[in-house]
């Protein structure tokens, strides 16, 4: 699943254009799904029979959209004004790089050098509007040769494996997910089960909630990237997840109170089968089960995710292995229905 | 010699203040083919030398620093490594950022920060002090404490982009892009036969204090310098006298650090050229080598040439293209046309 991985992260898809992930996934299913849906909001849908139906349908899910930026203006010197999409911490941007539109254009967003800043400027984030980027045009004339309003930006695809089983990139929430969803695509299945690649999760979930509503699951179980926040700085339950630990089962978070029974099955299937596993030790973040969960007239649902490092900044960090073991849980569920 | 490829190679080492030598080792080699005789000081200078045709001729030094800002690793708490800047490091370029450290085979880590899902509205104006910071290398302690021990130095990760027509992005232009300037001039004197001893040193440790200038000219005892260094692009807010615009030329300076006739040669040239460049007023300290330089041993002429940077000391430092090459070009206009007998400077 590495190289997989590697090659989604790569990939532009910030909410709302995540029209080069949702390609590249259509082609890796398109030899092994029986139906394939691209719906109005953009989502991929994928169906595919398995051994036996299941007694309602089942559901998998995985974002295919990342945090990014969007233009918002173009001035006359030649730099862009912009907003985040998603969350962004925007401390998280400085000194950066994004690339813009889907010809990938380099910008730079910079604060002024350290040498022009007083000590009360540099203690000090500065604003949303007081930042630019500049992709090096010298005037908006050179700049309109090259974006426009609205175009979307990502985050430098900077793919490097990290020490002792890490892998750093962008955008590994949520393409650890998909990647999971691709590599149980290819699997013979022993129920027939939905993939539903989601857009727009960063912006409020939207997606999620348009697929489960024409899917209406069952019992849905999303695949996400989530917050660890294990730096020495945290202490204890602080630390919320820990990469290495294995695979994130919540059973709360700010958007969802994951169905119980569904958690205990999850914990206890791991336990079983020699898979270390771990929750959430502080409620934060959300993910696409609270729309799913009220989506028509309910779903069950779950979550089997991986714990990410600096999760919505360019240096995102797992633990690969415990991407495998989002895999070997899934699996295993889908052999008790 | 293609200066965009020099450039992108040059910055492209890890040769922090202190820890120069993979800079050092290629410089050397890029300077030898152009001058008669090239080595390595104490301070760790890369200095080389081009005889004059002119018997007693006098020395001019041409000085550009091939240090760059960088961290350097104190010891670790569980595994993430905790660090100091070498040189100044504005830290709200940190969070988020990839270094690469310089063990052997180097390795790779990123500066930690914490997921904005746990942190209050207040905490995400806070700005993180160095000492608060960690980098995350994916290693428990044991093996941080025992692969990038105390002492261990490190860059900024950073590739070389384009951006727009004539500007590039990356890490350490401050100042291998005027090690580039500076070695491009001397290999298009490399044939010339000039009437000074031309003596070019890519110094150490300027970040840290104009350490390695200070030696390499007291014991070069040069007549004549010109330091090359970056200066200050322009950007959205940044102050409106004490930066340039990226390609305006660069910056010629003036002020007590600079000696008044040099600055008026090197004008003089640029304009008898058609060579653009922007004055730049340094009231005092110019923050450059020629600041030691000036009154190594008995005195020595100064003059600073710049080329503007935006975004100094950060992982995406850019510059314009054409200001680096006519910062070249002036040089060579410089030394072929040298005419200023000793006793008029």
């Amino acid at each position: 699943m590495l190289d997989s991985i590697k090659e989604l992260c790569a990939l532009p898809g910030p909410s709302g254009r995540e029209e080069a992930v949702r390609a590249y996934i259509r082609k890796q299913v398109s030899a092994h799904a029986d139906e394939i849906i691209e719906d109005t909001m953009g989502n991929l849908l994928v169906f595919k029979k398995g051994g036996r139906s299941p007694s309602g349908p089942l559901m998998f899910a995985a974002h295919m959209d990342e945090v990014g930026v969007i233009i918002t203006s173009i001035e006359d010197d030649g730099y862009l004004k912009f907003d985040f999409i998603g969350g962004v911490d925007r401390r998280v941007v400085l000194g950066k790089r994004v690339f813009i539109g889907e010809n990938m254009i380099p910008g730079v967003i910079g604060v002024n050098a350290v040498h022009l800043t007083t000590p009360e400027e540099r203690n000090k984030i500065p604003k949303l509007r007081e930042l630019s980027i500049d992709i090096g045009a010298g005037s908006r004339e050179e700049a309109e040769k090259h974006v426009k309003l609205g175009d979307a930006g990502v985050f430098e695809p900077s793919i490097t494996e990290l020490g002792n089983g890490f892998l750093k990139a962008k955008a590994l929430d949520d393409r650890v997910g998909c990647a999971v969803m691709l590599r149980l695509i290819r699997d013979t299945l022993p129920v027939d089960t939905w993939f539903a690649f989601t857009a727009q999760e960063e912006v409020g979930c939207r997606g999620a909630a348009v697929a489960a509503f024409r899917i209406k699951p069952s019992v849905s179980i999303v695949l996400e990237g989530t917050t660890a926040a294990d730096l020495p700085s945290q202490k204890g339950g602080d630390k919320v997840c820990i990469p290495g630990k294995g695979p994130v089962i919540p059973f709360m978070d700010n958007g969802t109170v994951y169905d119980r029974k569904l958690f205990e099955e999850l914990t206890k299937l791991a336990e079983t089968n020699g898979i270390p596993w771990q929750t959430k030790t502080y409620i934060s973040g959300g993910t696409d089960a609270s729309a799913i969960q009220k989506s028509g007239e309910g779903a069950r649902v779950a979550a089997i995710s991986a714990a990410v490092r600096y999760i919505h900044s360019p240096s995102s960090v797992v633990f690969l292995n415990d991407i495998a073991g989002i895999y070997r849980l899934a699996r295993l569920y889908m052999e008790t229905l | 010699m293609e200066l965009i490829k020099t450039i992108s190679e040059l910055s492209s080492l890890p040769a922090p203040s202190g820890f120069e030598d993979l800079a050092a080792d290629r410089i050397h080699e890029m300077m030898a083919s152009c001058m008669n005789e090239v080595w390595r000081d104490t301070m760790g200078n890369v200095i080389g030398v081009k005889r004059s045709r002119k018997a007693g001729a006098k020395k001019l030094l041409l000085d550009a620093h091939m240090d760059e800002v960088g961290i350097i690793i104190t010891g670790n708490e569980e595994g993430f490594l905790k660090f100091q800047p070498l040189g100044s490091l504005d830290p709200r370029n940190l969070p988020g950022s990839e270094v690469v450290l310089m063990t052997d085979p180097p390795m790779s880590g990123v500066i930690a920060c914490l997921p904005p899902h746990v942190l209050s509205a207040e905490e995400k104006e806070k700005v993180i002090q160095v000492k608060d910071l960690c980098i995350d290398a994916g290693l428990s302690d044991r093996e941080a404490s025992e692969q990038i021990p105390p002492g261990t130095p490190g860059v900024f990760k950073s590739g070389f982009f384009r951006l727009g027509e004539n500007q590039f992005s990356g890490k350490a232009f401050d100042n291998r892009v005027c090690v580039a300037v500076m070695l491009d001039a001397l290999s298009k004197l490399k044939d010339r036969e000039l009437d000074v001893e031309l003596y070019a040193m890519a110094s150490s440790q300027e970040e840290l204090g104009t350490r390695g200038a200070t030696t390499g000219a007291f014991s070069i005892e040069p007549d004549y310098c010109v330091a090359i260094d970056v200066t200050f692009g322009k950007t959205p807010g940044s102050p409106k006298t004490g930066t340039y615009k990226l390609g305006g030329g660069p910056t010629i300076g003036i002020g007590p650090n600079i000696n008044m006739k040099l600055y008026n040669r090197l004008v003089e040239l640029c304009e008898n050229n058609s060579i653009p460049y922007q004055i730049e007023v340094m009231a005092g300290q110019s923050g450059t080598n020629a600041w030691p330089i000036q009154i190594s041993r008995g005195g020595v002429a100064t003059a600073i040439l710049s080329v503007p940077l935006k975004y100094m000391h950060s992982p995406i430092e850019t510059f314009a293209v054409s200001d680096a090459q006519a910062a070249s070009d002036i040089l060579v206009k410089l030394l072929e046309n040298w005419e200023y007998p000793a006793e008029q400077i």
